[in-house]
């Protein structure tokens, strides 16, 4: 029988990008079924309404949202739908995902992240393993993402930095603001190495795209000049125009359809217009978000796969990661600086590319000897000014602030200080109490039952972020920075989730084979975050991106 | 401020001046949603003349910084309450606890809200904040006050940037036309989508 498609990819973010680029130029036919609208550079602007006060690029609660699961007190779970917390799980829903709305921060993994269980030794309560890849064979996609995505960066040499086939990045760092020269000074200090941290920003065009504007408005903004890589930008566009790629927006995919063989036959998506529709391809690719792709997959039941597809181990949805850590702020006072350098630390646009990784892996006593830490980011207050504004709408003692006290504080919040802040990146360790179901009662407004995330962490995780943090905060303090404090939890960040089709060698324990092939499934691929057993401690979107330029090298043999 | 901050505004105005023209730039300033801004505060009856005394109250002027009118609180929040996708519960909310407001300020000080003194409705308001419904309506009013104040003008509020100014704000650029507010966005991408499924 003939198919519709040579592939079909459910969802077109960072995941999905590599793979549909890579087979549309090899000629294969793709069809990409994206839930979101197709919004371009045209419709992004730097309208804090737009990016962050409603749902723009995001479903509305009531229509699409997710069953969150917390730990109580006594040791008991309990739910809640974010309809009513208001705990929006959702990051970007549009063609190109959430990529669309990163900063960029763009860190590898580092070679003993591939083999933490050997390096490393178990930790009690948590399910970490060895991936069935190493490094080097990461490598390539790594650098061929530099490239391709558009990373730029300066190669320091420093006693963590990770293996390298090329000298430097492709393209130069973005431009500076001028706390880092105060960041270097106080890391020095400390002996200490300041890194400059890579970014998924053009630093000078290239590809058809624009070089960074440097509005100073870019986390959570989708990018008018093309210079974010986000897999839009980047990967899709390039996709379209080879006349072998079709992107279906707003089309739902919610359900993959199995014959008895157990191979995928049909997708099952709802168009524009509500409408059922279905489409045949010869291999399937999913990567619609860690938490969403599992969720399709438990839903996709079949004769071979009575509870969905790749979970014939019950190993679906499971060891569910987020990034752990914390942050904190320190300030800057313009009263403590002549006018020069208080003008200097008002400047607006370009970036805090400062990054500190010397406790990557360290030696602590009271960690028992090798322990695994993480990575420290510096990054300026979000510019947003109505959140800022928002931070001081209530008093110290909850009660709403207005009048002429409000004016002071939004006075001083605004006019007196720069904030430097810090962000903590440490592994979220996979555990059996962090995974996806399907909630047995609230349902999406197709009808389709919704994910159900148990948001369970190790405690291990905080004392790590701690570590982290207070070495951070010794950076802050070096620098002169004042009112420093700091905050580690075990709350995951949204916006930062992995794992749920761990992959691995053996169909007892993963969802996934070492090339992203569902195990027991001969034509069906995941290609988002939802692969990686471990995290690392870093940001996952380069080590993404990198995966899905492996696997596209894979599927081009086998499609 | 920085003369680096000077030079880089005076640099995008040149562009904007290189694509668009000086007469569409003054009007793409000019372009807000809704409401004339100069008549938003013309010849007002209720819920509205109570809202902007709620407002004005909570965010009053002085020598130096700008009050709920001049920013035009209300002409943002007139023109919130009208987008498609409002929630009309929380619409509902709003214009109903204008009633309980002069409900309560009849009861205490046998006037409506308007026609008291600033104590007198400092008083009001702090009772009302004090009941569960009563501190989520003003938390309501205080937020549209908030995003009035800083949002992009093209809202209808932060009226000639005067809440930006205040605060020495540095916005971004672009900025958002009056057809790439939020609400538009969807129905835009959709239209691009149809006329491709078309084509």
């Amino acid at each position: 029988m003939s198919k519709d498609y040579d592939v079909c990819v459910i969802g077109s973010g960072a995941g999905a990008g590599p793979i549909i680029s890579e087979l549309s130029k090899q000629g294969k036919s793709v069809l990409v079924l994206e839930k979101g609208p197709w919004l371009t550079e045209e419709d992004f602007t730097k309208d804090e309404m737009a990016c962050c006060r409603r749902s723009t690029y995001t479903p509305k609660l009531e229509d699409e949202q997710h069953v969150l699961e917390e730990e109580t007190n006594n040791g008991g779970w309990v739910s809640e739908p974010t309809s009513e917390s208001g705990w929006d799980f959702w990051n970007g829903n549009v063609v190109g995902g959430s990529s669309n709305f990163m900063s960029g921060y763009f860190y590898r993994l580092k070679p003993k992240d591939f083999r933490l269980l050997s390096e490393f030794g178990p930790v009690e309560g948590a399910n970490i393993v060895d991936w069935p890849i190493s490094y080097a064979d990461m490598e390539p996609y790594f650098t061929k993402a530099e490239t391709e995505v558009g990373i730029s960066g300066k190669i320091i040499p420093h006693k963590h930095q990770e293996p390298r086939s090329t000298k430097d990045f492709p393209y130069p760092p973005t431009s500076e603001h001028p706390i880092v020269n105060r960041i270097d000074k106080a890391c020095g200090e400390l002996n200490l190495t300041s890194l400059p941290t890579p970014r998924a920003v053009l630093s000078r065009p290239a590809n058809g795209r624009n070089s960074c504007e440097y509005s100073g408005y870019c986390g959570s903004y989708g990018c008018h000049s093309g210079a974010k890589g986000s897999a839009r930008a980047a990967l899709l566009d390039g996709a379209v125009t080879t006349g072998h790629c079709e992107i279906r927006a707003n089309c739902k995919a919610y359900k993959l359809k199995s014959n008895n063989k157990g191979q995928v036959v049909e997708a099952l998506y709802y168009d524009i217009d509500g409408k059922a529709q279905s489409v045949s391809a010869k291999t399937f690719v999913v990567a619609c978000h860690a938490i969403e792709t599992s969720r399709l997959l438990l839903a996709s039941t079949g004769p071979k796969h009575p509870d969905g597809l790749g979970n014939n181990y019950s190993q679906l949805g499971k060891n569910l990661l987020f990034s752990a850590g914390g942050s904190g702020t320190g300030e800057f006072h313009y009263s403590e600086m002549d006018k020069l350098a208080a003008s200097a630390m008002k400047t607006r646009g370009p970036f805090v590319n400062r990054g500190v990784q010397d406790w990557y892996y360290f030696e602590d006593k009271a960690f028992g000897g090798k322990a695994k830490g993480g990575v420290i980011d510096f990054l300026l207050r979000h510019p947003n000014p109505i959140s800022k504004a928002m931070s001081v709408k209530w008093n110290d003692d909850d009660n709403l602030n207005w009048g002429h006290n409000l004016k002071r504080d939004l006075k001083t919040v605004f006019t007196e200080s720069q904030d430097l802040r810090f962000e903590v990146f440490n592994d979220w360790l996979p555990t059996d109490n962090c995974f996806v179901s399907l909630d047995k009662n609230v349902k999406d407004k197709w009808g389709s039952a919704v994910a159900k995330v148990r948001l369970g962490y190790h405690e291990h995780d905080l004392k790590v972020g701690e570590f982290l943090s207070a070495k951070a905060e010794n950076v802050l303090r070096q620098m002169g920075a004042k009112n420093i404090r700091s905050s580690v939890s075990g709350s995951p960040p949204a916006n930062l989730v992995a794992g749920g089709c761990r992959f691995g060698n053996d169909i007892k324990t993963s969802v996934l084979d070492a090339d992203c092939k569902v195990h027991d499934v001969d034509n069906l691929y995941v290609t988002d975050g939802s692969f990686m057993p471990t995290g690392g401690s870093v940001p996952y979107t380069w080590t993404i991106y990198a995966n899905s330029f492996r696997v596209a090298d894979i599927l081009k043999n086998r499609v | 401020m920085s003369t680096h901050l000077i030079n880089r505004r005076q640099f995008i105005q040149l562009i904007a001046v290189a694509s668009l023209g000086w007469s569409e730039i003054s009007n793409a300033q000019k372009n807000t949603l809704g409401i004339e801004a100069n008549l938003v505060y013309k010849n007002l009856t209720d819920p509205w003349l109570s809202l902007a005394e709620v407002q004005e109250h909570l965010f009053p002027a002085d020598e130096s910084s700008p009050g709920a009118k001049d920013i035009s609180a209300l002409g943002f929040l007139r023109n919130m309450l009208d987008t498609p996708d409002i929630d009309s519960e929380e619409k509902e909310f709003i214009i109903n606890g204008v009633g309980w407001l002069n409900d309560l300020s009849e009861k205490i000080h046998k006037q409506a809200f308007i026609k008291l003194n600033s104590t007198e409705k400092e008083n009001v308001l702090r009772k009302i904040e004090s009941s569960r419904a009563g501190s989520r309506w003003l938390s309501l009013i205080m937020t549209y006050l908030i995003e009035a104040l800083l949002s992009d003008p093209v809202y209808g509020g932060n009226k000639d940037q005067k809440g930006w100014q205040w605060l020495e704000h540095i916005p971004g650029f672009p900025v958002p036309t009056t057809e790439q507010v939020y609400f538009k966005l969807d129905e835009r991408a959709n239209e691009r989508t149809h006329r491709r499924t078309k084509a």
